[in-house]
């Protein structure tokens, strides 16, 4: 595994993380069996696994919507597992961008609402919002788009707004849950070269994908399946025969 | 961070124009109908008050006693209070004068025109009784009742059916072919309690009517008599001086009934007024049903509202939004809604009942009452009914509602 020995300034950590659903009348189902892994600054992972395999429900704790069963996972330093609901809130608003696959843009706001709207829950006030839902427009190449409604562009461009959004607060890690899934491939490719672009001016990125084309782009990978992780690893080692 | 999520819900009323509209339609109709009804109710019990102005609050009436036949009560008895009986009281300590009337119907002649009046035999000190007071001429004197002069005093309303443009002052009228002389004209009253003409009145002295228009068996006797009282809280001494006085006079001896009866004016006010006071509630609480009913409209409408947003609300989570932030989002929204349509329904009903008080020339009062209700209905209705919505919105679990189609 990559920079093992970095544990301090690691992005994100997870040590033994479970997560068990409790069902009424005694039953459980284990969904996440200790799972660790730390991802540092500037690394583009990707989480792979199939429908079912728990990579959701990894992926909402690691946006902070949900808590581990036990283990502990760490945001920028600091344990989620004992936070209440508003520390979770005031984390995910100021330390993760989302990213998701059907983008959840607000359809009847402009664009630029849509792209700064994370920043209402920062009590920052409407003009900066405006000014900086524009420079993070400029970032993904859509200046001038800021007054249109999201009804009124494609779906690429949906996306890229969503992008915009995620990236507006500056965020140390941007959470991508199947970012291509409603998009076509040529379209898909579009979206993860501005995941790439990103990625390169330093930005983390963990994303979410059952797509092997999607997961090419990332440099590192994660394998889940039936609730643990099977591979973790350089992507292009996984297709030379390390599948286990 | 108030003006910000104000702001949010201003921004969600005006996406669903209609369906906001249509809401507050209803919690402006429940506004309107309440407002409409204060000021209706204001207005009855207004209309109560300068009624028994015009007729003076501190009367002592005395009328005839109720007969009794079998241990069965029933109606009015014969006439028992003599004109006499009346004259004595009037030395009572705190009586400020006395009279009485004995009454009858006559179909008033002048000239080609004739007009169906009702005619009071009484005394001169009526017109303080019945705070009538004169317009023209005079009134009769205390010898003309002793006299039995033919002198009559006639209301507005004669004056004008029978006499048009000329002066009556002077003229002789006839009442079942006896000829009277006007002497004096009343000022005008206006309607009374149930809506009967006031000023569709003849005075004449009581032994006038009795010789010349309603002979009696008894002729000196009264249909109704007043004491007026000097002061209002000294009603109930005065009455209690009427009865022994007129007990002594009857020769009634102890346990057997009075043979007259003796009535407060201010406790028929009272029972008026309670009357009106009581229906002007009813009529509120008839009206404020549609307030229920609107309210249930926005509770309904903030209900869908939450569902419809699911999505919203799972990723304004995601982004960050606090639980609070968001339920004050969505009562916001409700009590914006319940606070416009209240105002707005406000006015409509101030607006109403200006129009219904032209159209029935009543003066209808502009209340504080509609403000106050309708800034309580706001709130209250606002807060009711965007509640139980807002904190289903607030208790989303943003992963369920991220995931909601």
């Amino acid at each position: 595994m990559p920079q093992k020995k970095e544990n301090k300034n690691a992005v994100i950590e997870l040590k033994d993380v479970c997560k068990t659903y409790f069902m009424p009348g005694g039953m459980s189902q284990s969904v996440l069996k200790n799972i660790s892994f730390a991802v540092y600054p500037g690394e583009f992972v990707s989480i792979m696994g199939h429908s079912g395999s728990g990579k959701s429900t990894l992926m909402n704790i690691l946006g902070c919507l949900d808590r581990p069963t036990s283990g502990v996972y760490k945001l920028a330093g600091q344990a989620v597992s004992d936070k209440t609901d508003t520390e979770l809130a005031r984390i995910r608003g100021k330390e993760i961008g989302f990213v998701f696959q059907n983008f959840n843009l607000l359809m009847k706001r402009s664009i630029a609402d849509n792209v700064s709207m994370p920043l209402i829950y920062q009590g920052i006030g409407e003009k900066e919002r405006h000014e900086r839902a524009i420079q993070m427009l400029h970032q993904v190449q859509l200046d001038g788009y800021e007054n249109r409604l999201p009804t009124q562009i494609s779906g690429g461009m949906q996306q890229r707004v969503a992008i915009a959004r995620a990236l507006i607060n500056h965020p140390k890690i941007i959470f991508a849950d199947e970012p291509t899934g409603n998009l076509d491939s040529k379209t898909s490719d579009e979206i993860m070269d501005v995941f790439t672009e990103l990625n390169k001016k330093g930005i983390t990125i963990v994303l979410v994908t059952h797509e092997d084309d999607v997961a090419d782009y990332a440099k590192r990978m994660i394998k889940i399946d039936d609730g643990r992780k099977v591979y973790d690893g350089l992507r292009s080692n996984y297709n030379k025969g390390s599948k286990k | 961070m108030i003006g910000q999520i104000l702001k949010e819900a201003w921004i969600s009323m005006t996406a669903y124009k209609m369906r906001t509209f249509l809401t507050m339609l209803g919690i402006m109709i429940g506004v309107a109908a309440v407002v409409l009804m204060v000021a209706a109710g204001q207005t009855v019990q207004n209309e109560i008050t300068k009624t028994f102005d015009s007729m003076g609050t501190n009367l002592i009436i005395i009328g005839p006693g109720e007969t009794v036949s079998g241990g069965v009560r029933g109606g009015r008895g014969r006439p028992s209070v003599s004109f006499d009986d009346v004259e004595s009281l009037r030395s009572l300590k705190d009586v400020e004068t006395a009279s009485y009337i004995v009454n009858t119907a006559v179909q008033a002649v002048y000239g080609s025109n004739n007009y169906g009046v009702s005619v009071a035999g009484t005394t001169p000190e009526y017109l303080a009784i019945g705070n009538w007071e004169i317009e023209d001429g005079t009134m009769f004197t205390d010898r003309d009742l002793k006299s039995g002069k033919p002198y009559i005093v006639i209301g507005q309303t004669v004056v004008n059916e029978l006499f048009g443009m000329q002066d009556p002052i002077g003229k002789t009228m006839r009442l079942r072919g006896q000829p009277f002389t006007v002497i004096g004209t009343l000022k005008e009253k206006g309607d009374g309690l149930m809506g009967d003409d006031q000023d569709n009145i003849i005075l004449t002295p009581a032994t006038t009517l009795r010789q010349r228009l309603r002979g009696s068996p008894r002729p000196n006797y009264t249909d109704v008599a007043f004491v007026k009282v000097t002061e209002e809280d000294k009603m109930e001494s005065v009455a209690n001086r009427i009865e022994y006085q007129l007990r002594a006079r009857h020769r009634l001896k102890d346990g057997t009934d009075n043979d007259f009866t003796v009535r407060l004016m201010t406790e028929m006010v009272e029972k008026v007024r309670s009357v009106g006071l009581i229906l002007s509630l009813l009529l509120a609480a008839i009206a404020s049903i549609s307030l229920i009913v609107g309210s249930i409209g926005i509770m309904n409408m903030m209900l869908v509202s939450v569902t419809e947003r699911t999505r919203e609300i799972g990723t304004r989570k995601a982004l960050g939004a606090p639980n609070k932030w968001i339920m004050f989002q969505f009562l916001s929204e409700s009590i914006l809604i319940s606070f416009m349509g209240s105002f707005i329904g406000m006015i409509i009903g101030v607006v109403l009942s200006q129009i219904g008080g032209t159209i029935f020339e009543k003066d209808v009062p502009i209340s504080i009452w509609s403000v106050i209700i309708s800034i309580s209905v706001a709130v209250i209705v606002g807060v009711a009914s965007g509640l139980m919505p807002a904190i289903k919105a607030m208790k989303l679990d943003p992963i369920e509602a991220l995931r909601y189609q």
